[in-house]
């Protein structure tokens, strides 16, 4: 029996994909069988990102729907052989999700995977629910910014009301993931501090990735940022992942990390 | 306590010949002796003597309740009893408007409210833990929050007590309260006089690092 961790922000374009992307690349580095599922109907960016776009053939809702089987859809990665992968439909759109099918298909892929990892939409309409709906677990991601705060406030909230687990007297475990932290601008107070989002938000936090162009490059190329050993996102990402497979890893504060020497000294006088 | 309750057959008279008195008495003592004797006017100390020898109760210039028709009687304790109610009925409003200003229904949560979040509450409420942005409180009692507040809070009882909050949006008694007004660390605002008066409980801690 896997986990199923859902991947939310509320807020679109916080890089809820790409973290997906790279947390189911990392846990499969881990040797984890991994499954990530776009739960993005009508809007699909996944297969882009893992570089699977022109694999896809069957999509999720035509396995909902019985239309194909689940093991002509998922979709093997040409990188990792642990990682896989299940497309969104981009023809139709969220409406066509219904709380049984998408139970049954989760309920299925739990059974085979060791992590289940959901994309889901930004927002909190109905797609939104079917995704946290039936999920053991919630990556939180978040930008340091104050509209991207608010959101995952408010998605954290209908999380907590909506999944079928709190329903059943459970917890949902929630885990936080800042994105795109830029160290210049939270030493010079532009930018939202760590410690600030945690106390708004109040969840564990599992991860700070730093601002990065890379990212995009990589997200462009179809390689997930987490191949690239050198890249300082990849390199958190790896470290969320370890975290995630259970392994102990240290928290990099990255908010101080890169002011050189010079920067440093002149702070002194200033 | 215990009583009893008697009708007394009461002869009321004034004396104006002592001999025809006397005489009248003794002939009709057979029916006098269960009745009251009531005197009126002046009353020499040889009558005295004869009644108290007889013996016959008697009172001298005394006012004695004369009973009144069960009609009148009834109407009477009829006020008496609507005067009883509408005062019973003033004092528990008193005590009513009292306990309102005291505590009335208290929810006491440690939740953290989050964006999106509406609480209506009926009466008091104690907070202890953050109000999110985008999350907006109602209370019809009194409210205390115990951390800071950066949503939406309308609060109509008679006081409020709340942290230093720069972001909260503030409305007390349909008014909307000034933030720079809530600085210290605990502030209580509450509704004297058709005012509204804010006073610190904690104050600020100044920071002399700085």
């Amino acid at each position: 029996m896997g986990i199923v961790i859902a991947v939310i922000s509320g807020k679109g374009g916080v890089g809820k994909t790409t973290a997906t992307a790279n947390l189911g690349l990392g846990i499969a580095m881990n040797d984890k069988n991994c499954i990530v599922v776009d739960f993005d109907i009508g809007q699909r960016n996944l297969d882009m990102i893992l570089g699977l776009e022109n694999r896809v053939v069957y999509d999720l809702v035509q396995v909902m729907d019985g239309d194909a089987k689940l093991k002509q859809a998922i979709i093997k990665s040409k990188v990792n052989e642990n990682l896989h992968f299940l497309a969104a439909s981009q023809s139709k759109d969220k409406s066509v999700l219904e709380s049984k099918k998408v139970e049954k298909l989760v309920a299925e892929l739990r059974e085979s995977y060791d992590y289940v990892i959901l994309d889901s939409p930004a927002g909190i309409e109905s797609g939104f629910e079917h995704t946290i709906e039936f999920a053991d677990a919630a990556i939180v991601v978040v930008n340091p910014e104050v509209s991207s705060i608010r959101d995952a406030d408010r998605a954290i909230g209908i999380l907590d009301s909506k999944s079928q687990k709190v329903k059943n007297g459970e917890e949902v475990a929630k885990y936080l993931i800042i994105n795109r932290i830029s160290a210049e601008m939270v030493q010079s107070g532009e930018m939202l501090k760590s410690e600030d989002i945690l106390n708004i938000l109040n969840i564990k936090l599992v991860g700070k990735v730093p601002e990065d162009k890379g990212v995009v490059d990589a997200s462009n190329q179809g390689k997930p940022v987490i191949l690239d050993k050198k890249s300082e996102a990849g390199q958190a990402y790896t470290r969320i992942a370890g975290r995630l497979c259970g392994q102990k890893v240290d928290m990099k504060d990255i908010e101080i990390s890169n002011v050189g020497l010079f920067k440093k000294i002149t702070g002194m006088f200033r | 306590m215990k009583s009893k309750q008697y009708s007394v057959k009461v002869f009321e008279t004034t004396i104006t010949d002592e001999k025809q008195f006397i005489e009248f008495f003794d002939t009709n003592y057979a029916l006098f002796k269960d009745h009251l004797i009531l005197i009126k006017g002046t009353l020499s100390s040889d009558i005295g003597a004869y009644l108290k020898k007889k013996p016959l109760n008697f009172l001298h210039n005394q006012m004695i309740p004369v009973g009144r028709s069960r009609k009148a009687l009834e109407s009477e304790l009829n006020i008496q009893k609507i005067e009883s109610d509408v005062n019973q009925q003033i004092a528990q409003e008193e005590i009513k408007k009292l306990s309102t200003r005291l505590q009335n229904n208290l929810t006491v949560l440690d939740t953290i409210i989050r964006s999106g979040r509406e609480l209506n509450i009926e009466g008091d409420l104690l907070l202890l833990n953050r109000v999110n942005s985008g999350a907006t409180i109602h209370t019809t009692g009194n409210l205390i929050i115990t951390q800071v507040v950066e949503g939406a809070l309308r609060c109509d009882g008679n006081f409020m007590m709340i942290t230093a909050s720069p972001k909260a949006n503030i409305i007390f008694h349909g008014v909307e309260v000034d933030n720079n007004l809530l600085a210290d660390k605990l502030n209580r605002v509450e509704l004297k006089k058709n005012e509204i008066l804010i006073t610190p409980v904690i104050k600020k801690e100044i920071n002399w690092a700085l």
